[in-house]
């Protein structure tokens, strides 16, 4: 444990270069609240093909916190996510350039273990993406892949993350069916128990709600906030009252660029930034 | 501007779904001549001794084409056995691994060539390389040929049914921390399931009505087939022979065995088309 923190220490020190872009400069008076990041990005660049889709990002994520990713469509949020967990990588012409540090380590480096890396890092998607299995091998799918684990175990750990999700009680007697038969809010949550199966240590949720209904979609928000205890999560949306309501830090993103990044409360109410207040105030969007 | 007259636009609207409605017609006009022509000659040698017996000299009542039967399925099976397999992992490649790099364009480009290649010229090569050596016809030989046609017909089946798969799915199990082979078996086969059965079985059926390729490979024969080392009875050949002797009764049975393969493929094809709306609802 000891030579982990040391380790991350150091790497911190090392991620602060002599000469700052304006942005560095807010990734440190934002970090001057006194958080280790969770995530640290650092000069991140994002390419499809030629296209060029981020640039310069600079952000620093919160352990146990909900960090809200918001912007208007087409700004690099998702994109941006994509990067934490190296998703993009199984595209062949998607290039990402610059630092994203976990845990000490860049995980942009050639030799980053992605399996190593996405165990400790659960993704949902926009759209529910329910295996073509039962629920129970839907959950139980990511405990096969790493861990060995017995039959009683397994269930155990199944219920426990059905429970976390929130839908244990909706499947706990059909947990044979195949999990495409749930309905889309359902399903939803039958992926962020997945997800959160493997105990992971960061969640990436990209638009989770934006594919299902109200009622659905206020028990994820629930859900998020509770899991959050347990949990890094960064959320992208492009719904500002859910950004408002279930975030901690808030990243405004344009045209590939942070704007600006803060706590959600000043974000929402005083942001520094004109861009930031007009996206905000419904201006543009 | 004028607007372009109504009465223009609605003739040639009907003048269209005439012309079109015409040309399915006649598709499907020979599809049902060949059906009935091959019941109305072929039913009468439909019995249960067509199945179990082996051919009789012409001039002699009775008879069957058992032998012929038992070597087509044979040499079918077998044919499956190596082609699906290697077609299966082929498209497995082009969908998973190569859909964009080099090698991928050209088994891809060499699968589509090897498609187009008149069957008979499968049937050549393969006599250049295992008859000729061996010296003699052989149902090894003609598995092997149907097995070479089967591969590619597999292959791009398999790739198309699989990009099939959405890629959020592929995302999904891959940022669970699987590896794409875990990945590929483990979920994307089981979600392209009935789309890789439906293609499986049509390259069945596609060579299970091949003869030219068996011309060169396993010949025939009108004894049983005590093993694949020899020339071996199928029923493609037989219709081939039976159906160019002068004798009636060998005539006959030729319709019988016409009959007999035209329903086998063509169930095997329908089942193939139930299977696959199956997916397409879903």
């Amino acid at each position: 444990m000891k030579l982990d923190s040391d380790r991350r220490s150091r790497s911190d020190a090392e991620l602060l270069p002599k000469t700052e872009s304006p942005s560095e400069r807010d990734f440190k008076s934002v970090n001057g609240i006194g958080w280790e990041p969770k995530i640290a990005v650092r000069n991140l660049n994002f390419h499809y093909g030629k296209k060029q889709a981020l640039f310069e990002n600079n952000l620093d994520i919160a352990p146990n916190k909900v960090t809200a990713i918001i912007g208007p469509s087409g700004c690099g949020k998702s994109t941006h996510i994509r990067v934490y967990n190296r998703i993009y990588s199984m595209y062949r012409d998607q290039k990402a350039v610059g630092r994203v540090i976990i845990d000490g380590k860049n995980i942009l480096d050639q030799d980053s273990d992605l399996i190593e890396l996405r165990k400790k890092i659960g993704m949902i998607f926009q759209k529910p993406t329910p295996f073509p299995m039962s629920i129970f091998d839907n959950v139980a799918y990511g405990l096969r892949l790493h861990f060995e684990a017995n039959k009683s175990a397994l269930s155990d750990r199944v219920e426990e993350a059905l429970r976390s999700a929130a839908l244990w009680d909706e499947v706990k007697d059909i947990l044979n069916k195949p999990g495409t038969e749930l309905s889309g809010g359902q399903q939803q949550r039958l992926c962020i128990a997945r997800a959160i199966a493997v105990e992971p240590e960061i969640l990436l949720m990209d638009e989770p709600t934006s594919a299902i209904d109200p009622l659905a979609t206020s028990k994820i928000e629930d859900l998020v906030g509770i899991l959050k205890a347990r949990y890094t999560i960064v959320i992208v949306t492009h719904n500002m009252q859910q950004a408002a309501r279930i975030s901690d830090y808030t990243a405004f993103f344009y045209e590939g660029r942070i704007i600006e990044f803060g706590k959600t409360k000043k974000i929402f109410t005083k942001p520094d930034n004109k861009q930031t207040e007009d996206y905000i105030t419904g201006r543009f969007g | 501007m004028n607007p372009k007259p109504a009465t223009k636009r609605k003739i040639v609207d009907k003048t269209v779904k005439m012309v079109s409605g015409l040309g399915a017609l006649i598709g499907i006009f020979f599809l049902i001549w060949i059906l009935y022509i091959v019941i109305q000659r072929g039913a009468s040698s439909i019995n249960w001794d067509f199945f179990t017996k082996l051919p009789v000299p012409p001039g002699v009542t009775g008879g069957g084409i058992s032998n012929a039967i038992v070597g087509t399925f044979l040499m079918t099976l077998l044919a499956s056995l190596v082609g699906i397999p290697i077609g299966l992992l082929a498209g497995v490649y082009l969908s998973e691994f190569g859909r964009y790099d080099r090698f991928g364009e050209l088994v891809r480009f060499a699968a589509n060539a090897l498609m187009g290649i008149p069957s008979i010229i499968i049937g050549l090569f393969v006599y250049a390389l295992i008859v000729l050596p061996m010296r003699h016809f052989s149902g090894w030989a003609g598995a092997a040929a149907l097995a070479i046609i089967m591969i590619p017909v597999v292959a791009r089946t398999t790739e198309d049914m699989l990009s099939l798969v959405p890629n959020s799915l592929r995302e999904a199990v891959l940022a669970l921390g699987a590896p794409r082979w875990k990945m590929t078996l483990g979920v994307i086969f089981r979600a392209a399931k009935t789309g890789l059965i439906t293609g499986a079985l049509l390259a069945i059926a596609r060579v299970s009505g091949e003869t030219a390729p068996l011309l060169f490979t396993s010949l025939n024969n009108v004894y049983w087939t005590k093993s694949l080392n020899e020339p071996t009875g199928n029923l493609t050949v037989t219709i081939f022979n039976f159906a160019m002797s002068p004798y009636e009764d060998w005539n006959r049975t030729a319709w019988g065995a016409s009959l007999l393969i035209t329903f086998a493929v063509l169930f095997l094809t329908l089942v193939a088309r139930i299977i696959f709306r199956e997916v397409k609802q879903r």
